[in-house]
């Protein structure tokens, strides 16, 4: 049984991150009704920009700001030069378009920082912490995480409820022809909602480098972990990505405890599949009506 | 269950069928039925559940309650692919034509298949054979229609009566006993609607056809029998002068050019 | 008068057999006339059409991006390694177990996983698809760690190759260098060299001894018409023992053989040919046809190092013309990834210009007219994944031939993209653009390292230039060209054929006029 709430513990941190990763596809989805598989390629990308900042500088603030700066620009350059041209005929145009982009910000990041995985510094430390005469299995980074995930759940559900941005960014994602005949700049909403995803990929990505390593195809399982959290938190939900990325953390590490974790890709396969199967809209979806 | 009266062998029925869609009464015990070898009207409001009908009578939509009758037999529940071989064949609103298709593959479309995938990836001699069938139906139903000109076309390069026109064709050319129109008249002009005309009254009595349309002068030319739909529910039935002079009909219609 | 031909009955089986046929007595024609690393990258390229001609159906007609079919391939390779390893015989039937056997299994396994991914994936609409199948390319590879005795785990299963009927051959580095050298960022870590020395030692015992008769006559088989003009010089062809024995060179497995060659004066005994036989691997430092009888003790190539380290493998080389049986290997690979593709074509043709090709259009083009019209969607849908399970299975084989071995590494996401890769640059939905696809994905990466090589670019650079331009192809072939190169071609005909005035634009112009194109379903 300790056993048991240590890895579930454990998975909070990992978990954080999944869900971190899976806001930012839910964010392009709801803008864009883009499922971004270049996301975890954008988020990549910034972490290299971030450790180069942060061997430059030595600040690791500097190296986050750097990459969520990187990131929001990102977001908005794949959106703008690549996604918001793909004819809308098209239907997977734009799908292909994203791995087309991921393919190459994985080249790219291999040819400027070599295909070599690289260590992270880590800025905090990255011991058990020891309460109640006990050894838990999360160290202060973890909290770290934690602490910043919060924070940018709390800021965007802030921005979206409270602010005339986030009230234009959810009509624009409601029905983007109503949302333009009443003054809504489509396009520019539909921008920041890329550039938004951007920040919290690359915040992500830099939260995650220093618990993994980073190279240029280091995250591709988190992609899928973050898709399957996504999916299953119905794609559409801000809170559903969350509770699920979270969720999805906590059962891959219960999973890796008790076997191994090279099993979680299959893992998550299966969640994934069961979860499609049996709820294609997601838990948090709202399902739509067929038309004829 | 008074309206099912003149018609105790319907081709074509729905028996106290509710429908509830996301929390919207759709469909509200309503009973419908259509006589073989007859033309039936489903007409009303925008909104008033028209092509629901259509929806579950094809499988689309599945009825909470009640049961339906097609082709003369009550089936549980039909899957809109099994439609044609129970022979019922229904066209959609708009033209619903595969854009990448050619006139001619489009219309074969519409003839099932007796072969799987094997049979055609090794091209069996009797895959291509019964191609060459299809394909002489295809061109007789695009005959029929006067469009056999057009059968290397593809439906964008075709004028949108022309694509209605191809719509039908593909409905006909699976030699349906009960023909589904789903709104025929739609964004079609006058000498067109004539041949649609001509061509709905000669499908009966080989065949019986169920329109749902908006184009009254049509619906009154073509049909022998009218059901009226409103709100979910049937508010009328009858034959044509029947209906012109049925007050609740009129209260409908005129209901609803009020608010609009 | 040609198209009332056309029609007949059986014509179209006869038209595509012909064509497949054609291609592959070409292709087989070219296996013979070329060197080893170019029959290396025949295989491959005919490796990758076999996937792609899957890919085209599925992603191109069907329309169901899929990324999984890397994954797929893994089935395939998988089946075939773990049948060719285990079972000695066919079981229930007590046949002795061979390739074709192996590769049906193979095909087997492609049916079942694509009616388990097709299945679940048929209700699911594009970006849904789309994960569930990355989940399967990332996920299925996976699975082989879970069953190291079985699958061999992360290091993966190094394999016998039935090759040919009855004789074994392991490929050593060459086959494995080259191959990394196309994926530079994925498999290199992942292809462990050093499993060559794991081969079971025993089946140099088991070596049946009539392998002069079985070499010749597949090589006879695969390569009749050009064997002269490549094997120039008479006397090397002209001992039976010799030539059957250079077939097996490359491997461990036929040192008992040696002295049969041994006594035979003929052949060129000088020790030479073991211990140098390091750089096989480029065109450069490949002696030609004529070359090669003329210098007898011309550098060896097909050795490779790992071999030479065992004194009794050393021995063997002895005395045995080693260009020859390097040779001979890779065109026997070249021939098989040809002729599973130009079976593979055939069947692709017949479907892509049969019925269920316009079956798999109608559904990808309005699913619910296609229900109406008597098709079921998710049928059609899940018959385009299986075919494309099967083709991918069937070329998984292959590649776990041309590899010798299997492994995660082999069959990662890295290989799910590039069959997207190649498609999507080829041309979506057509089989010529599934062709032109495998010819670039394989040629694109060596044209870059030539380039690279004059140029003096870094290490780091030219092995992520190729997936660079890749991604920046695909991203450019999307927004610019969505029918790929193929798609290009042909409206760029259309547009020289109809100059005057366009009829499509004509219809659409009227369409518009009309005002009431609006298609609610």
């Amino acid at each position: 049984m300790t056993s048991f709430i240590d890895y579930v513990l454990g998975g909070f941190g990992s978990g954080m991150i999944i869900a971190l990763m899976a806001l930012a596809l839910v964010l392009t989805w709801r803008a864009t009704r883009v499922v971004n598989f270049a996301q975890v390629g954008q988020a990549m990308f910034t972490t290299f920009i971030a450790l180069s900042l942060q061997t430059l500088t030595g600040s690791w603030v500097i190296a986050l700001v750097g990459a969520m700066v990187a990131g929001a620009l990102l977001g908005v350059i794949v959106q703008y030069l690549v996604l918001r041209p793909v004819k809308r005929a098209d239907t997977s145009g734009a799908i292909i378009a994203t791995f087309g982009v991921l393919i190459a910000l994985q080249a790219a990041a291999g040819m400027i920082w070599g295909g070599d995985s690289r260590a992270y510094p880590q800025p905090f430390g990255n011991t058990a912490i020891t309460l109640f005469g006990r050894e838990w299995p999360v160290s202060a980074y973890d909290l770290v995480v934690v602490g910043f995930a919060v924070i940018l759940v709390v800021g965007l559900t802030l921005l979206f409820t409270r602010t005339n941005l986030g009230l234009a960014m959810r009509a624009t994602a409601f029905n983007p022809e109503v949302a333009r005949l009443s003054g809504i700049r489509v396009g520019r909403t539909l921008t920041i909602g890329w550039a938004l995803a951007g920040i919290v990929g690359a915040v992500a990505g830099v939260l995650v480098a220093p618990t993994s390593a980073i190279s240029p195809n280091s995250f591709d399982i988190l992609l899928v972990f973050a898709f399957t959290a996504a999916v299953i938190g119905g794609l559409d939900s801000l809170i559903g990505a969350v509770a699920l990325g979270i969720g999805t953390g906590l059962i891959l590490s219960v999973v890796s405890g008790y076997s191994d974790s090279s099993n979680a890709p299959v893992v998550a396969l299966v969640l994934l599949a069961v979860n499609l199967v049996l709820k294609p809209e997601g838990v948090f979806g709202h399902h739509k009506a067929r038309s004829v | 269950m008074g309206y099912y009266a003149p018609f105790p062998h319907p081709a074509v029925a729905l028996e106290d069928v509710s429908v509830r869609l996301g929390g919207l009464q759709i469909l509200d015990s309503v009973s419908i039925a259509a006589p073989r070898g007859a033309v039936t009207g489903l007409i009303g409001p925008n909104g008033a559940g028209k092509t629901t009908v259509f929806n579950v009578m094809s499988g689309f939509v599945p009825a909470d309650s009640g049961s339906v009758v097609l082709n003369g037999q009550h089936v549980h529940h039909v899957r809109p692919q099994q439609l044609t071989r129970r022979g019922v064949a229904r066209t959609l609103q708009g033209v619903g034509l595969f854009p990448s298709l050619t006139v001619l593959d489009n219309v074969m479309m519409g003839a099932p298949t007796r072969f799987g995938v094997i049979a055609d990836a090794l091209a069996m001699p009797w895959v291509d054979r019964e191609r060459r069938q299809m394909e002489e139906r295809a061109r007789e139903a695009l005959v029929s229609l006067g469009i056999e000109g057009e059968s290397s076309r593809l439906p964008s390069e075709l004028p949108y009566p022309v694509q209605k026109r191809v719509a039908l064709a593909r409905a006909l050319v699976s030699d349906p006993s009960v023909l589904l129109l789903d709104e025929p008249a739609g964004g079609i002009g006058e000498a067109d609607m004539q041949d649609l005309e001509r061509l709905i009254r000669s499908s009966v009595p080989d065949r019986t056809v169920v329109l749902v349309e908006h184009h009254m002068e049509l619906v009154m030319a073509v049909c022998d029998f009218i059901w009226v739909l409103d709100a979910g529910q049937v508010i009328a039935s009858g034959t044509p002068d029947q209906i012109r002079s049925d007050p609740a009909v009129l209260a409908a219609y005129l209901g609803e050019e009020g608010a609009a | 008068m040609m198209r009332d031909l056309l029609r007949l009955p059986g014509a179209r089986l006869v038209l595509h057999a012909a064509v497949a046929l054609l291609a592959w007595l070409l292709l087989v024609g070219i296996t013979g006339m070329v060197d080893p690393l170019m029959n290396y990258y025949i295989a491959l390229m005919a490796m990758y059409a076999t996937a792609m001609f899957g890919m085209t159906i599925l992603v191109g007609l069907s329309g169901q991006v899929s990324l999984g079919n890397g994954a797929l391939m893994a089935v395939g390779g998988y089946v075939f390694a773990v049948t060719t390893l285990n079972w000695e015989t066919v079981p229930f039937t007590g046949i002795a177990m061979n390739g074709i056997w192996a590769m049906l299994f193979a095909a087997i396994g492609g049916v079942l996983i694509g009616l388990l991914i097709g299945g679940l994936g048929a209700r699911l609409r594009g970006p849904y698809l789309a994960g569930l199948t990355l989940g399967v390319a990332v996920g299925v590879p996976a699975i082989a760690n879970r069953f190291p005795e079985l699958l061999g785990g992360e290091t993966g299963l190094q394999l016998t190759v039935p090759y040919p009927a009855g004789g074994y051959a392991a490929a050593g580095e060459f086959v494995d260098e080259a191959f990394t050298e196309d994926f530079p960022t994925e498999q290199q870590d992942e292809l462990p060299t050093e499993q060559i020395e794991d081969l079971p030692t025993e089946q140099v015992e088991e070596l049946p001894t009539e392998q002069d008769a079985s070499g010749d006559d597949l090589l006879t088989l695969d390569n009749f018409p050009n064997e002269g003009d490549v094997l120039t010089e008479g006397d090397v062809l002209t001992d039976g023992d010799f030539s059957a024995d250079g077939d097996d060179l490359l491997t461990l497995d036929n040192f008992p053989n040696e002295g049969d060659v041994l006594t035979d004066g003929d052949v060129p005994t000088d020790g030479d040919f073991s211990a140098d036989g390091d750089d096989l691997l480029t065109l450069d430092n490949f002696p030609t046809e004529d070359e090669l009888p003329a210098d007898p003790s011309a550098p060896d190539g097909a050795l490779d190092p790992e071999f030479a380290v065992d004194p009794d493998v050393e021995a063997t080389f002895d005395g045995l013309d080693g260009l020859d049986a390097g040779f001979i290997l890779e065109q026997w690979q070249a021939v098989l990834a040809v002729s599973v593709a130009c079976i593979v074509a055939f069947l692709a043709l017949n479907l892509v210009r049969g019925r269920q090709g316009r079956q798999w259009r109608a559904v990808r083009d309005d699913s619910v007219a296609a229900a109406v019209a008597g098709i079921s969607p998710g049928r059609s849908k899940v018959s385009a994944f299986v075919v494309s399970s099967v083709f991918a299975a069937l070329a998984g084989a292959v590649f776990a031939q041309i590899l010798s071995y299997v492994g995660p590494g082999a069959f990662g996401l890295g290989l799910s993209l590039s069959l997207l890769v190649g498609v999507v640059l080829g041309g979506r939905g057509s089989l010529w653009g599934a062709v032109i696809g495998a010819v670039l994905l394989v040629w694109l990466p060596e044209f870059v390292l030539r380039a690279a090589g004059d140029r003096g670019w870094e290490e780091q650079v030219t092995n992520n230039a190729p997936n660079l331009i890749y991604g920046l192809l695909v991203v450019a072939v999307v927004l610019v060209a969505p029918g790929g190169i193929v798609g290009s071609l042909q409206s760029l005909v259309r547009r020289v054929r109809r100059t005057p005035a366009s009829p499509s634009a004509a219809g659409l112009a009227e369409r518009v006029d009309a005002g009431v194109g609006k298609d609610d379903s």
